[in-house]
């Protein structure tokens, strides 16, 4: 026990370091104020949500214990897909594990260390996310006080289900599949989650994948109140959704939710225990054993080169095809994107009015710059500390860091424009939307790419972790939360923006009314300063940064 | 003719100094090896003269171009191999070799002339096509020469260039620094390995604290010091600065 303490104090102690890191020397107050403003931002959405849903008569607080869930039940998918992707990584593919198999220590004392590592990596930001959606709720209802304190306690043991589930999985097809790949065994285990989710939605939840054929709104959300659960009554965030419900003036349900969800807990827990007791050292040493049986591999760079250019970007691409944990991330955005965009396609009944279609496409604009924001975060950020301490090497040859900066920034904004573009086109097309709009939301979309790619990148110069060799580690760093809240508020401000102009052409084209040309040139010029802030600005400071640095 | 120009070189790290006053001039085809203990200022020199770090005072200039002013001509002159050889795992050993003469421009007839040339000198096998992750830290040492010598720089600047070589290797990485600077081109050299220093070194810097305390000959230190074991002159040089 003693040992299972002190290698956990030390991970603790390094894990402390790596959400306050000295590296970019990010004064500790600028990170607590950035992020208390987060905090601070989502509780207000959250609780003008709830405030008005409570004014939805007789249907209000059903809609809110399903929206709970809603949220609850894509935390826990999402939470068992990032787990997966790391638990791979944290429980094989670390160098820190050579070390630690060599110490005079039990491998489940090992094995547990890394359990509460990989579960604070894969969890910590959808906690940030949950805090002001507690404190909102509880406000919201008239909670009592001991609703905040058990419903965030249950919340943390809700988060060690998701954990323990992907560490069987992946212990179990590491023994299983011993000569496959990391990369194959990944995108196995991604599958076979995917898979299981489905079948269960399909065979103990049908209505949520139907459509319901109305246009009336009250319609509509008296078929959300009235679907069962969310998830389904075997899912763990359904438990957690009824704790939040019954626990705003607690009575005997909450109790029985809290106690199933801790002994479920504790069970998973106790059955990866034993799983790793019993294979995780053997599966351990055939994974290292299998690191030194790569086959041969071809590539574009086997090849000389001529152009600087082209050489580093094929070094780029190729670092990210041969990385199991960046590309099997990327295939999960574009499938879920894929899903989303033929989603569109079936639910034609609301796409009757033009009025509608216009709507629709605005707020499909959104969602879409928020994905391509997201995506920033966690591919484009991360590339510059990426180079790790190849650095060294860029800087002291004559490519240089400035026209690495500039090769990178070229290549993710071609793919980030491309995406986008791709992505309004279809979904304009099966929306049917008005040309104008159309063409007003290609070319606005093609502006926010190069915008968010200029912020994160940008950003990912002004703090890098040269130390850190996880992506989804360097995009959950404090770096990463800064970035993503750049990119939002220019995706928020950009709407803001445009909402004017927008309804402008709305009441112009339905109403008749007198379109205001002053008031659109106003939106427009705006519009460019803040894009050429969002372009600019993020790109200039971030070489400077990287240029002015020692290494 | 002095190649490179080092003049009242300084920087320091939180208000200590790693490198003070440092000023010195190597000839073209000479070996010059900085000698000191740990935190010596050794690596903050190489690392000044490669441009990775920004001085606080002094100039660099290499064949009369200024780091400061002309920074990527400069640099296109050098080749630098820190401490902690550094590859990208997940490339092959030929794919780094490829990538750095691609970024250095190489030719392509003389890329493929010295690629052919340094994997037989340093006894490179099949596994130069396997992923770098799989390398042990002397097969890495291999490749890093290799990248080094690919694009033919008129500098070398090598921190600690023996660590995870066998024997055999060192004679053929000493037997090339030698070949190098007799074709002219010059190297700066750091490290421990006294006899190394003493088998290669035209002049040895010896440094601490930050100062280059001694610049001369192995002779010349030898007289200084009142010993005649490399070992010796190091140890009574060090203790008495």
């Amino acid at each position: 026990m003693k040992i299972h303490l002190s290698l956990l104090s030390i991970r603790l102690r390094y894990l402390f370091k790596y959400f306050t890191p000295k590296e970019h020397k990010l004064p500790r107050v600028t990170f607590l104020v950035i992020l208390s403003g987060f905090l601070v931002g989502g509780y207000y959405l959250f609780l003008r949500i709830f405030n008005y849903l409570q004014t939805v008569e007789i249907i209000g607080p059903a809609i809110m214990a399903r929206t709970i869930e809603m949220i609850l039940f894509v935390f826990f998918i999402m939470l068992l897909f990032s787990n997966v992707i790391s638990s791979f990584s944290t429980f094989y593919n670390n160098q820190e594990l050579h070390f630690l198999f060599s110490l005079p220590v039990l491998p489940t004392a090992i094995y547990l260390v890394k359990f509460i590592e990989n579960a604070i990596y894969a969890s910590w930001a959808t906690l940030a996310l949950v805090i002001p959606l507690i404190i909102a709720y509880g406000v919201s209802n008239k909670a009592v006080f001991i609703f905040y304190p058990v419903t965030f306690f249950a919340f943390l043991i809700f988060l060690t289900i998701p954990a323990s589930i992907s560490s069987i999985i992946i212990f179990i097809f590491v023994r299983l599949f011993p000569r496959l790949k990391p990369r194959n065994i990944i995108f196995i285990a991604i599958c076979f989650i995917f898979l299981l989710i489905l079948l269960y939605i399909k065979i103990g939840n049908p209505e949520l994948l139907r459509i319901l054929e109305t246009e009336n709104e009250r319609e509509l959300l008296m078929f959300a109140a009235n679907l069962t659960t969310v998830g389904g009554i075997y899912v763990p965030s359904t438990w957690l959704g009824n704790i939040f419900k019954n626990f705003v003036s607690p009575d005997f349900y909450g109790l029985i939710y809290l106690l199933l969800i801790i002994l479920t807990s504790l069970s998973l827990i106790m059955l990866s225990y034993i799983i790793a007791e019993a294979i995780y050292h053997k599966s351990f040493l055939l994974v290292a054993e299998q690191g030194g049986k790569e086959e041969k591999r071809r590539s574009p760079l086997m090849k000389f080169q001529k152009n600087p250019f082209y050489t580093f970007l094929w070094k780029d691409i190729i670092l990210f095809v041969r990385e199991p944990v960046q590309w099997v991330q990327l295939a999960i955005f574009i499938v879920l994107l894929i899903v989303y965009i033929f989603s569109l396609r079936r639910t034609p009944i609301y796409f009757g009015f033009s009025l509608w279609r216009v709507i629709v496409s605005f707020a499909n604009f959104a969602y879409v710059s928020f994905v391509i924001a997201t995506l920033g975060v966690r591919f484009i950020f991360p590339a510059i500390s990426l180079e790790r301490k190849g650095i060294w090497f860029v800087h002291s040859s004559p490519f240089g860091l400035h026209r690495m900066i500039m090769t990178k920034y070229i290549f993710y904004t071609t793919f980030c424009v491309i995406m986008i573009e791709c992505l309004l086109l279809m979904a304009n097309i099966f929306i049917k939307t008005e040309p104008i709009i159309f063409s007003f939301s290609l070319v606005v979309g093609l502006i926010t790419a190069i915008a968010l790619v200029s912020i994160n990148l940008g950003l990912g110069c002004i703090f890098p972790q040269f130390n850190e060799d996880n992506p989804s580690k360097i995009a959950s760093g404090s770096g990463g939360i800064i970035s993503a809240l750049v990119s939002i508020a220019y995706i928020g401000l950009t709407i803001i923006i445009f909402s004017g102009p927008v309804h402008n052409f709305l009441v112009h084209h339905y109403f008749k009314r007198q379109i205001n040309l002053n008031f659109i040139i106003i939106s427009f010029i705006l519009y460019g300063i803040l894009s050429f802030a969002g372009i600019y600005l993020p790109l200039r400071f971030g070489i400077r940064a990287m240029e002015m640095r020692d290494y | 003719m002095h190649t490179l120009n080092i003049n009242n070189l300084s920087k320091q790290f939180d208000g200590v100094w790693a490198v003070k006053n440092l000023s010195l001039k190597l000839n073209k085809g000479e070996i010059f090896v900085l000698l000191g203990p740990n935190g010596a200022g050794k690596t903050t020199t190489l690392k000044l003269i490669a441009g990775l770090l920004h001085p606080d005072t002094g100039e660099i200039s290499l064949n009369g171009i200024d780091l400061k002013k002309e920074p990527i001509k400069y640099k296109s002159l050098i080749g630098y191999v820190p401490d902690e050889p550094f590859i990208y795992n997940k490339l092959t050993g030929r794919e780094f070799i490829n990538f750095v003469a691609g970024i250095f421009g190489v030719r392509k007839d003389l890329y493929e002339k010295r690629c052919d040339e340094l994997v037989k000198r340093f006894e490179i096998g099949s596994w130069i096509d396997e992923p770098a992750e799989t390398y042990s830290h002397g097969m890495k040492q291999k490749i890093i020469m290799c990248q080094l010598l690919i694009h033919e720089p008129e500098l070398i600047l090598i921190d600690e260039p023996l660590v995870g070589l066998d024997p055999k290797m060192g004679k053929i990485v000493r037997e090339t620094f030698r070949e190098q600077a007799e074709r002219g081109k010059t190297l700066l050299i750091s490290t421990h390995t006294l006899s190394f220093a003493q088998q290669i070194g035209d002049r040895v810097g010896l440094m601490n604290k930050g100062e280059l305390r001694f610049v001369g000959t192995i002779e010349e230190l030898a007289r200084v010091a009142g010993k005649t074991d490399i070992e010796e002159i190091y140890l009574k040089l060090t203790e008495g600065i």
